[in-house]
């Protein structure tokens, strides 16, 4: 990172002076023009192909020349779609807060423990990024199944007597996904939490506030940042997340995702696919830019 | 920490417990069912073999374990040989379209992977070549979907050395690649073995993009996995799903014995 910025690395803080600019090494730029390219073509022209696909008509895996608008207003007009795309955006709102929420406070215990087990613990915490969406979703179907565990319990202590379906369900996708991304939402807010000073939660108690006070009007406006970053980060992916809502939302509570599945590899109309992925596209953009502006993100590596 | 009063953070300890136990709960399921000596998928399981795992490693789901794990090394491998350039350029240069290339680079970890593999396939067919690249469509996506995670983990590593060094390396008489691979390789070697671990992490447990990539005969796990499921939730699928957790896993601790991977974990987002 040039630039006149003084950088903190694990040797100590570098100034970086920008006029220092010809290093030895001036690195020879076609050995960044390569994977540049390889980027232009296999990640910025596939994206531009299928913005631009939404507004062409197609016939059977084949785009023709015709310029229409008919792909979104179908989308749009038909209730089963227009419900999956409600419902997907519902969703990542519900996701996004129990993210949000749930990954605070074991945020907030892991920057402020002093347990010799820190380490341990934020990995522990991490660790499901280690699974993959299929791992999960099959604990997930075993636990809350008509026949699953939950409904073995609640039989067994004859709570209910009849049976009760948990998935698939809208909640059930929401559940999955809120489990999915949680680490997420504590990594995110690890890093805002880290920067806060505790000495400003001692002061303001010293200050006569009591914890609630403290937590009001001194750590919550301090942690907004990170908790909207997190709730955008879960929202984000989780409205264009595949597996979670195939498995566990079935065909009664379709998505963007699955919807798009169904478009491209089932009914091979590429043009409603790439309509609907427009609409991925450009939502996940808006968010990117809300994140940028209230969740303190930057375009930095 | 002294000031803490013992009350709430007892709540709070309490609080934690719950969401580990939430975290951990579905995924410890999910490893306890594939262990079941029954025939359904229930938890606590009815009794204990590993039959399934015996149907798990069967020959048609082992070359499906081989040909996700070829994937997932070639991606990780090849993700930050291309990361390692631009990474460099990225933190040591600055020019005209810096930010650009930025956005460019973590643009697939930004943008819906779901979207950069329809599109992908869009491509691939558009030039009549989908149907005989197999493997290499899936590597192809792969590695675009993998190198933010490298050139991430490279920049902190670059970022931690002393700017001056390769001048330090020339006036002692190195040449450039003498000061490439004698001088900052060495020095970065963390960032890039970090980075191939979260491309490998990243590349072996996708379905977002593996899905429209993926044919009859070139399926990484996940997806055929994904594929099974439609038909019910046979053991065997736990017990692959189970084996699917554990190589990552083992894949971290090898990792983890040479590089602290704390250190580039927060360079994640």
């Amino acid at each position: 990172m040039a630039g006149d910025h003084v950088l903190v690395g694990r040797h100590g803080m570098w100034r970086i002076d920008s006029q220092h600019d010809g290093s030895a090494i001036a690195i020879s730029w076609y050995l960044i023009a390569v994977p540049a390219l390889f980027l232009l073509v296999f990640f910025v022209v596939p994206n531009a192909l299928l913005l631009s696909a939404s507004v062409f008509k197609s016939e059977h895996q084949v785009l023709t020349s015709e310029l229409t608008a008919e792909n979104f207003a179908l989308v749009l007009s038909k209730p089963h779609y227009l419900r999956a795309i409600v419902r997907t955006f519902i969703v990542g709102a519900c996701v996004g807060l129990l993210v949000a929420l749930v990954s605070l406070p074991i945020s907030y215990f892991l920057v402020r423990t002093t347990s010799r087990f820190k380490g341990l613990l934020i990995a522990i915490s991490l660790a499901p990024l280690l699974a993959s969406v299929v791992v999960r979703t099959y604990g997930w179907y075993v636990i809350l199944d008509r026949f699953g565990f939950v409904n073995d319990v609640l039989v067994d202590f004859e709570m209910i007597e009849n049976r009760i379906a948990f998935i698939p369900s809208t909640g059930g996708i929401i559940l999955g996904l809120a489990h999915a991304l949680l680490p997420y939402g504590i990594l995110t807010n690890i890093a805002a939490l880290s920067s806060i000073n505790p000495n400003l939660e001692t002061a303001s108690k010293s200050l006569g506030a009591n914890r609630i006070q403290t937590f009001v009007h001194v750590l919550l406006p301090l942690v907004m940042p990170g908790l909207i970053a997190s709730f955008l980060l879960a929202f984000s992916i989780s409205i264009s997340a595949y597996a979670t809502p195939a498995i566990l939302g079935g065909y009664a509570s379709q998505t963007i995702a699955t919807l798009i599945y169904t478009f491209i590899m089932q009914v091979l109309d590429w043009s409603l696919g790439a309509a609907l992925g427009t609409v991925l596209i450009g939502s996940t953009l808006i968010i990117l830019l809300l994140s940028f502006r209230f969740g303190g993100r930057k375009v930095q590596l | 920490m002294s000031h803490m009063v013992p009350k709430p953070w007892t709540w709070l300890k309490i609080t934690v417990v719950l969401t580990y136990l939430f975290m951990l709960i579905p995924i410890l399921v999910t490893v306890a069912v594939s262990f079941n000596a029954g025939t359904r998928s229930v938890f606590p399981p009815e009794g204990w073999s590993l039959r399934w795992w015996r149907e798990a490693l069967s020959e048609e789901w082992r070359s499906a374990i081989l040909f996700s794990l070829k994937l997932s090394v070639t991606s990780a491998v090849l993700s930050t040989a291309l990361a390692l350039p631009l990474a460099f350029g990225l933190v040591r240069h600055e020019f005209p379209g810096r930010k650009a290339l930025i956005l460019l680079v973590l643009g697939p970890l930004l943008l819906p992977t779901l979207a950069t593999g329809i599109g992908l396939l869009q491509v691939f067919h558009l030039t009549g070549l989908f149907a005989s690249m197999g493997f290499a469509a899936l590597l192809i996506g792969h590695i675009v979907i993998c190198v933010p995670f490298s050139v991430r983990t490279i920049s902190v590593s670059l970022g931690g050395l002393p700017p001056n060094l390769e001048a330090a390396a020339a006036s002692l008489g190195a040449t450039r690649w003498r000061i490439l691979i004698d001088t900052i390789l060495p020095l970065i070697r963390n960032g890039l073995v970090a980075g191939a671990l979260f491309s490998f992490i990243h590349s072996f447990t996708d379905v977002n993009l593996s899905l429209f990539l993926a044919g009859p005969a070139t399926s990484p796990i996940t997806v055929k996995i994904l594929g099974f499921l439609e038909f019910g939730f046979a053991p065997t699928l736990a017990a692959l799903s189970a084996i699917s957790l554990i190589i990552p896993l083992i894949g971290v601790a090898i990792v983890q014995r040479t590089t602290r991977l704390g250190d580039f974990v927060y360079a994640e987002r």
